[in-house]
């Protein structure tokens, strides 16, 4: 991208908070993973939707460990799970996607502060209550991908990255097993737990 | 660098200031003249002096005085952080820069704030209260996201990089205790194009270059 151009080529498909929380098993695999969306611009409007795999060797999960798919938007929903985490492999991949189901969400909200110590979002529905919760937040780092290093290969993307060095899915008072592990991100180690703010996935032109 | 100039790289290098929203509506009662009103609305969710919501309001921006008075006014949550935000980049800006109503506002503790997207076209408001203030922005007819990255250079502070998503509102009005403040959208060269001067910036981060920083 250069930068003596203002305006970038290509067309918004969705700009907001993305944050996330990948848990690992003593075999590095993954064991619980959760991606929060608070979108303020979509083609299917603004609002906010949790992805909640609790257990990744079951359809629909149970009471303790559901999966589940909460949100504010059902058409938002749609078009995220079609058009973004549909394209994302892990996610993808998971035995679960095909199996969520969309609930409405009774309350959403965050809390704590990105440059200090802790912060986390809190989704509760009629039977769940469900935390995300970053701590250990290291300092916010611009990024700005180009397609090969996004998740979906389609899209460039800017977003400011916070990582976190620890982090917890707490369902109904009960932490989910695991641990956050490493990953690597445009050529930089970061960890699997991570808050993303002005997050904007554009498509490029032609 | 190459012929074009020079390019991103995937890992800004700079200091992170500040992440949020911040529409803004700048109006005038007639195309050739001065501003007569001013609006910036602020949702902070990172910052040195963390999170934030409120709006600057300049109904009369060359009155040395402050609400109740004239409609001169901040109405927020978190003075530290709109003291930096004013210091920083608002008296910067060039529609700000010079305005005496920017010295004599009035400051109001910010009691509640709604915001009603609707359907992100039609209209989108951002309504906040005080104690014996309602505040209303609210823009119509709203255009397409333009993802948006600016340089030192190019951007209004003239110190900071930035990157946001714009929309274009082609109607826009300001209201105070339900009183519409005087004015209306008009364009002006902005990105290296004409462009409105009531618009939504959501996804806005503001990054000091790694030399300046």
């Amino acid at each position: 991208m250069h930068l003596d151009t203002p305006i970038m080529p290509g067309r918004v498909d969705w700009t907001g908070e993305n944050p996330g929380i990948l848990l690992k098993d003593d075999n590095d695999d993954f064991s619980a993973m959760a991606l929060f969306f608070r979108v303020s611009w979509s083609p299917a409007g603004q609002g906010q939707l949790l992805l909640l795999y609790s257990d990744l060797q079951s359809d629909h999960g149970s009471a303790s460990q559901p999966n589940a798919l909460i949100g504010d938007n059902p058409q938002l929903a749609d078009f995220l799970m079609e058009n973004f985490i549909g394209k994302l492999g892990a996610f993808r991949q998971a035995r679960p996607y095909d199996h969520l189901k969309y609930q409405p969400a009774f309350n959403i909200r965050s809390s704590g502060d990105p440059t200090s110590h802790r912060y986390t979002e809190s989704i509760s529905t009629s039977e769940l209550f469900i935390e995300l919760v970053w701590e250990d937040l290291e300092q916010p780092r611009m990024l700005e991908l180009v397609p090969e290093q996004t998740g979906t290969k389609e899209h460039f993307m800017t977003t400011l990255l916070v990582p976190a060095k620890s982090a917890q899915i707490i369902v109904n008072g009960k932490a989910l097993a695991g641990k956050i592990g490493s990953r690597i991100q445009a050529g930089m180690e970061t960890t699997t737990a991570f808050l993303y703010f002005g997050e904007t996935w554009v498509i490029p032109e032609g | 660098m190459n012929k074009a100039g020079p390019m991103r790289t995937a890992i800004n290098t700079g200091r992170i200031e500040w992440s949020g929203e911040n529409p803004g509506i700048y109006l005038k009662e007639n195309a050739d003249g001065d501003y007569s009103t001013l609006g910036l609305f602020f949702r902070v969710v990172l910052s040195p002096y963390g999170r934030g919501t409120g709006a600057i309001v300049l109904g009369e921006p060359d009155t040395p005085d402050g609400w109740p008075k004239v409609p001169n006014f901040i109405i927020g949550d978190n003075q530290r952080l709109f003291m930096w935000l004013i210091d920083g980049w608002i008296s910067k800006m060039p529609t700000f820069v010079g305005r005496i109503g920017l010295d004599h506002m009035s400051w109001i503790d910010l009691l509640g704030s709604t915001k009603h997207p609707t359907d992100l076209k039609s209209k989108y408001t951002e309504s906040l209260m005080g104690k014996g203030i309602e505040v209303q922005m609210i823009w119509q007819e709203l255009g397409v996201p333009l993802p948006v990255e600016l340089t030192a250079a190019n951007s209004v502070t003239r110190e900071h990089e930035m990157y946001a998503v714009f929309l274009e509102a082609q109607k826009a009005r300001i209201r105070v205790n339900n009183a519409p403040l005087k004015g209306s959208v008009q364009s002006r060269q902005f990105f290296g194009k004409t462009m409105s001067t009531a618009f939504l910036a959501l996804s806005e981060t503001w990054i000091t270059p790694k030399r300046m920083s």
